[in-house]
């Protein structure tokens, strides 16, 4: 049967159809299209992102001359300056203190709203989801402004407080670090929702329900199953949070109003202040490298614990 | 009463108003050591019965007791009783001695007698060697196993099994389902073992309760709610079964097992045959269940007792057996013969039916429509 139904082949076609030949030469193709398809979106990032990036790197070595020239040259005098300055290394620890105080705050405010809408059986539980996430739909910088006008000298905590009689003279939470730290968790908690969201995957009633059953109290069941298995969420919303605050730029500069100095604002001052790009630049790789490190430090550690 | 083990006394859960409650008034008595298994198509209430008396879900009313003691109100964590859930849920931080630890940790067990006794139940579910594995390692009747050594590491009051094989493929679940019951008989753990595998109730059970539509239709050994089916539903839920509408006739005298009576029946006007019954069901009409291993099937007449003529309708081989559905009247039969009893029936031939009078038994419950 198999004799008959084979067609007799030349000796030419019968090497192109051996399956190995045509696997690989399908193999090429695909390769080809994945990195035909991968073009445009390499361009993009070269063009933004890369090329930018390594100016910024060539810039921080120029010399910095008053009136915004730069002078072409190979220093590393705009290191130096922000690696002996004591302000400088102020301002570096204003950022991680900023950083680390968010990322902490926003992940226990975040942390029950995400546990509940994990959990939520509720056939409003999108529409919860929605609602929580909502705040992005506004920029921060109107959120901040928001927050400007609620924690003010006059705003509504202050009235409010003073109307209770519980305060005599106005508490100050804006212009200062307070201020930006409330604005700033506030901004940056639907992102902690969704990044804790996304990784409470491994949650489930039923472990829950096991745990109950094998005697541990309700406390109990959430130290020791659904705390442990919140974590990688936890972490992931941790890392997101803290590397926004840390380069973010507006709510420190409009809640601070100019008395509270992270690095972000600093180098913003630098660039469009005193036009001192090189010096500007510097800072940037500092803030990159440093933080950089921190952040591939953090995961590893976050890989050990995680398993 | 006081001595049964679990006690449950119109247990009822209503989740909406309004609507049909999903236990209605359940009654049910274990004794100690008894493995029980709650037997019913999905939605019948089996699952919800299991997570009241294990203290997931509070009930609507009714009580529940354990050793004589009122638990209704008891949390979970307060109830001492081991679970093990379809899928497991076995802790995936946690290694499988960590796991097992895990209620004797919440008992607060010094920590020397937990490393003995989490050995010993690893040892028992034969998994010994396994102790530092992560779970999520371990194949599915392994995993199952750990579950099984978790609840009863702590000696639980009660073992609650929710479809514990489900997940299982089909070769492991006949393995697991010899071990379960060996396990089982060995604690003496008494055990409510949900599932819908009637064959799995069948095997492991010492009492089966099956359940419809929130209600237990029938409490009792797996020969009574095979063998004497008080209802319709249990008859056709448990095994193959075919029903005939009858007329119950003259009582005969007593039947071969106790306290029941021969019947003369009246198949609707096909012919006068024998079945078994309670007493005192001269004159009223009832379907009568006969097995359909119990149908004998001929082709030919058969000469002593003329048997119920009928049409072969459909034929499927099966090697050992022919399974064949014969039509008589209305009522489609299923029945069997051995291929090796000469030639093989074909669709359109006739085929007498016969059954010995203790096999058709005629059910209490009176006659209902009956699905076709």
């Amino acid at each position: 049967m198999t004799a008959l139904q084979t067609p007799p082949a030349t000796a030419g076609s019968r090497r192109e159809l051996q399956p190995g030949v045509l696997e690989a030469a399908a193999n090429k193709r695909r390769k080809r299209t994945y990195l035909a398809l991968l073009i445009p979106g390499i361009l993009g990032l070269l063009v933004s992102f890369v090329f930018p990036l390594l100016y910024m790197v060539r810039m921080s070595f120029n010399e910095g001359a008053p009136d915004g020239v730069v002078i072409n040259t190979f220093t590393f005098d705009t290191y130096i300056k922000p690696l002996t300055d004591p302000y400088y290394w102020q301002v570096t620890f204003n950022t991680f203190k900023m950083g680390l105080t968010v990322g902490v705050l926003c992940l226990i405010v975040s942390y029950p709203i995400a546990l509940f809408l994990v959990r939520s059986t509720s056939r409003f539980k999108g529409l919860l989801l929605a609602i929580a996430i909502a705040p992005l739909l506004t920029s921060a910088v109107v959120r901040t402004y928001g927050w400007m006008v609620i924690l003010g000298t006059n705003g509504l905590v202050n009235t409010s407080l003073e109307s209770m009689g519980l305060i005599s003279t106005p508490l100050k939470l804006t212009n200062n670090m307070t201020g930006v730290t409330i604005g700033l968790v506030e901004i940056f908690m639907p992102y902690a929702i969704l990044a804790m969201i996304s990784g409470f995957g491994r949650l489930s009633p039923q472990l829950e329900e096991a745990a109950g059953s094998l005697g541990a109290s309700k406390f109990q069941v959430f130290m020791r199953v659904t705390l442990p298995l919140s974590l990688p969420g936890v972490f992931t919303a941790f890392l997101l949070v803290f590397v926004m605050s840390i380069s973010t730029f507006i709510t420190p500069r409009l809640l601070g109003g100019g008395s509270v100095q992270v690095l972000a604002t600093e180098i913003y001052d630098q660039t469009t202040g005193l036009l001192n790009w090189p010096f500007a630049a510097a800072l940037s790789v500092i803030l990159l490298v440093l933080f950089g490190t921190i952040i591939a430090v953090y995961q590893r550690i976050v890989k050990k614990i995680g398993g | 009463m006081t001595d049964s083990k679990l006690s449950i006394v119109d247990l009822t859960k209503k989740y909406a108003a309004g609507m049909a409650p999903a236990v209605d008034r359940l009654n049910m008595e274990v004794e100690e050591g008894h493995l029980v298994a709650l037997l019913g198509p999905s939605g019948c209430g089996k699952t919800t019965t299991l997570r009241m008396v294990a203290g997931l879900m509070d009930p609507t009313a009714g009580s529940i007791k354990v050793d004589g003691r009122e638990i209704t109100q008891e949390p979970v964590n307060k109830r001492g009783m081991g679970m093990v859930f379809q899928s497991y849920a076995l802790f995936p931080h946690m290694n499988v001695e960590q796991n097992v630890a895990f209620g004797l940790q919440m008992r607060q067990v010094p920590k020397a007698e937990q490393k003995a006794r989490v050995a010993e139940a690893l040892d028992m579910v034969q998994l010994g060697h396994l102790g530092k594995r992560a779970t999520k390692a371990l194949s599915g009747g392994q995993q199952q196993r750990i579950a099984l050594a978790r609840a009863l590491v702590v000696e639980p009051t009660l073992l609650l099994l929710d479809e514990p094989l489900s997940n299982l493929d089909a070769k492991l679940r006949d393995t697991m389902r010899t071990e379960i019951r060996s396990i089982q008989q060995r604690t003496r753990a008494t055990t409510l073992f949900v599932t819908h595998d009637q064959d799995e109730a069948l095997d492991m059970a010492d009492r089966i309760a099956v359940m419809n539509g929130g209600l237990i239709e029938q409490f009792g050994s797996p020969i009574d709610v095979y063998e004497r089916p008080r209802t319709h539903f249990v008859a056709n839920f448990i095994g193959q079964a075919n029903f005939l509408n009858i007329t119950v006739g003259e009582d005969l005298g007593p039947a071969p097992s106790l306290g029941e009576r021969n019947y003369k029946i009246d198949v609707a006007g096909l012919g006068q045959f024998g079945a078994v019954g309670a007493p005192g069901l001269t004159g009223s009409s009832r379907p009568v269940l006969i097995r359909p291993h119990r149908l004998r099937a001929s082709l030919q007449p058969e000469s002593a007792q003329g048997g119920l003529k009928g049409t072969v309708e459909q034929v499927s081989y099966t090697g050992d057996t022919v399974s064949i559905a014969v039509r008589v009247g209305d009522e489609l039969l299923k029945s069997q013969l051995h291929t090796t009893s000469g030639s093989l029936p074909r669709t359109g031939d006739a085929a007498y039916l016969s059954w010995n009078p203790e096999h058709a038994y005629i059910l209490p419950e009176a006659a209902q429509a009956v699905a076709a």
